[in-house]
């Protein structure tokens, strides 16, 4: 089954582009990715899902329900954690958390304990007096107190420290495994490698490409950079298939490859190298490949 | 009903605070009475040298003014004043608060509707500003018959003193209405302060030009309390544009609420 449906999603501000035609869908139980750049529609598109903002046109379900006509009823099997974090000032932590638990109807005190501990949340604090990560750490608890079956994080893990983040995705990985079906926005690339099944990558408001995160491993980018003895002829990298952004700057070949890597290094021997660089591309130069693949 | 609990605690210090003052506005004017009363002939003497368009914009009227409901009259122009500002504020800040403290999210990914956060929302309002003029109600009349110098008529003191809650539920509707309209309120004061003002002035116009038409365009005017103390009834047609701009307003802000954006930081 699928938990959530996007077909053909359009939001426009104004003239300004949200997101255009957005389609995919996340499947029962899955941990879905979706990574862009900043500004590329991530927020746009789960502000969507959360009707927070409605749609131009196209629609959205989640649990094969319209997410505009059936808002509340999907919300109650909803968690939501936004990127930045802020709640009513002048609250104690477990204030905040107690009206949170009010909106569901079930008793969620257990539970919020329980991710207290985890995510060694001071429950007595006021909220004012917390930091970012702190903060961060009530959104967690917030946003898992009522055990939802849907979870969706919006660029989840700024302001929390590796041990946390690590903490934060066992949690998630708990959750998942208990049936918890999440949808995971981040522009870092291997958060989202680690967690995810599959990912949607967005650019411009557009989707670029839905792909299993094994494939995308398998796909094994890698930036070349070359520094050569003297000068080698142009084509000797350009003919090679899976060679992409060629750049050549005097003496200096940089490129990123995709493909078996063991063809690159045979060429690679074939030259008198001065120094050689092979790196993991960013999510950005990544973005670059598939977006010139498009064009 | 969680929601509705929420926003009337976290409105309670500012309604004490509200309350309070009020009560102290009716409290000091009353206060003056027996001195002003035992003096009225010389400060009417004093104030004859005022223009006439200056004492009707500022409340004062001759013949009623040494009287004890003439008196409280005068001194309810500016506690309407503070009323309205109180009223106003609160629509205003009530509706526009998820946007400015960034709470939005918090809130709309309940499983809630719209209508039911704005429904809560709309009755912690009703029951502050209940609240408030019960206890400003208590006051008058405790503090008018504190010093009072004759007998009056308690009906009229009662309708006076009522008719603030009409003037604040305007200027509640105001709020409400413009914190739906506006994209974004940053300083709530600054729009109320400034609405409330601009209303205020209008009703001093139309008070000392005694425009009738000009009533009409501003919430202030639209009791007469000395009209009040001569009939003891209210002006229809004046409580009718009244209600019309509360269930206006109230209602063309559920409607946008329903379907606006709500939009990120």
């Amino acid at each position: 089954m699928n938990v959530i449906e996007l077909n053909n999603l359009t939001k426009m501000y104004g003239k300004a582009r949200g997101i255009t035609e957005v389609s995919f869908h996340v499947e029962e139980g899955e941990i879905f990715g979706f990574i862009g750049p900043n500004g590329a529609g991530k927020s746009t598109t789960i502000r969507l899902l959360l009707s927070l903002i409605y749609p131009t046109s196209g629609s959205a379900t989640i649990f094969g329900k319209d997410v505009v006509k059936h808002a509340p009823e999907i919300k109650k099997e909803i968690g939501y954690l936004p990127s930045e974090v802020f709640y009513y000032d002048n609250m104690k932590v477990i204030d905040l958390l107690k009206y949170s638990a009010s909106f569901y109807k079930k008793d969620c005190a257990k539970k919020i304990k329980e991710l207290a501990e985890m995510m060694e949340l001071d429950l007595t604090r006021k909220i004012d007096d917390l930091s970012l990560g702190n903060k961060k750490k009530v959104g967690i608890v917030q946003g898992l107190l009522h055990e939802p079956k849907l979870i969706i994080l919006d660029e989840p893990t700024s302001g929390l420290d590796p041990l946390m983040q690590q903490r934060f995705f066992e949690l998630l990985e708990n959750e998942n495994q208990k049936g918890a079906t999440i949808l995971f926005s981040s522009h870092i690339l291997s958060e989202v490698q680690r967690l995810c099944d599959r990912v949607a990558i967005i650019k411009e408001g557009k989707i670029v490409q839905v792909e299993k995160i094994r494939t995308l491993k398998e796909n094994n980018y890698k930036k070349f950079k070359i520094e050569t003895v003297s000068k080698v002829p142009d084509e000797l990298f350009s003919r090679l298939p899976g060679v992409n952004q060629l750049e050549v700057k005097g003496k200096t070949i940089s490129f990123i490859f995709r493909g078996n890597i063991n063809h690159i290094m045979q060429k690679i021997a074939g030259i008198e190298i001065a120094n050689l660089w092979v790196e993991e591309p960013d999510l950005e130069e990544i973005f670059m490949h598939f977006y010139q693949r498009e064009a | 009903m969680n929601m509705y609990l929420h926003e009337l605690k976290a409105y309670r210090k500012s309604t004490i605070i509200w309350t309070l003052s009020l009560i102290a506005i009716v409290v000091l004017f009353m206060s003056l009475f027996p001195a002003f009363s035992r003096d009225a002939e010389d400060f009417m003497k004093v104030l004859e040298g005022f223009p006439e368009e200056v004492k009707k914009a500022i409340g004062l009227s001759f013949d009623t003014l040494a009287t004890i409901l003439g008196y409280f009259s005068y001194a309810f122009l500016y506690i309407k004043l503070c009323g309205a500002i109180q009223a106003m504020n609160l629509g205003l800040s009530i509706f526009s608060k998820e946007s400015r403290d960034k709470t939005a999210e918090f809130l709309f990914t309940k499983p809630v509707t719209r209508t039911q956060v704005m429904t809560a929302k709309l009755l912690a309002c009703f029951t502050s500003l209940i609240l408030t003029n019960l206890a400003f109600i208590l006051a008058v009349l405790g503090t008018v018959s504190m010093v009072k110098t004759e007998e009056y008529s308690g009906k009229a003191l009662l309708m006076i003193s009522g008719s603030l809650l009409f003037l604040q539920l305007i200027f509640l509707g105001l709020g409400v209405f413009l914190a739906v309209l506006l994209p974004k309120v940053k300083s709530v004061i600054a729009v109320s302060l400034g609405t409330v003002f601009a209303f205020f002035m209008i009703g001093m116009i139309s008070s000392s030009t005694d425009d009738e038409a000009l009533r009409f365009f501003t919430p202030f005017n639209y009791v007469n309390d000395y009209y009040i103390i001569e009939h003891l009834r209210f002006e229809t047609s004046f409580l009718l544009v009244g209600a019309v701009i509360i269930i206006l307003s109230v209602l063309t802000s559920f409607l946008v609420y329903r379907k606006k954006d709500i939009h990120s930081v």
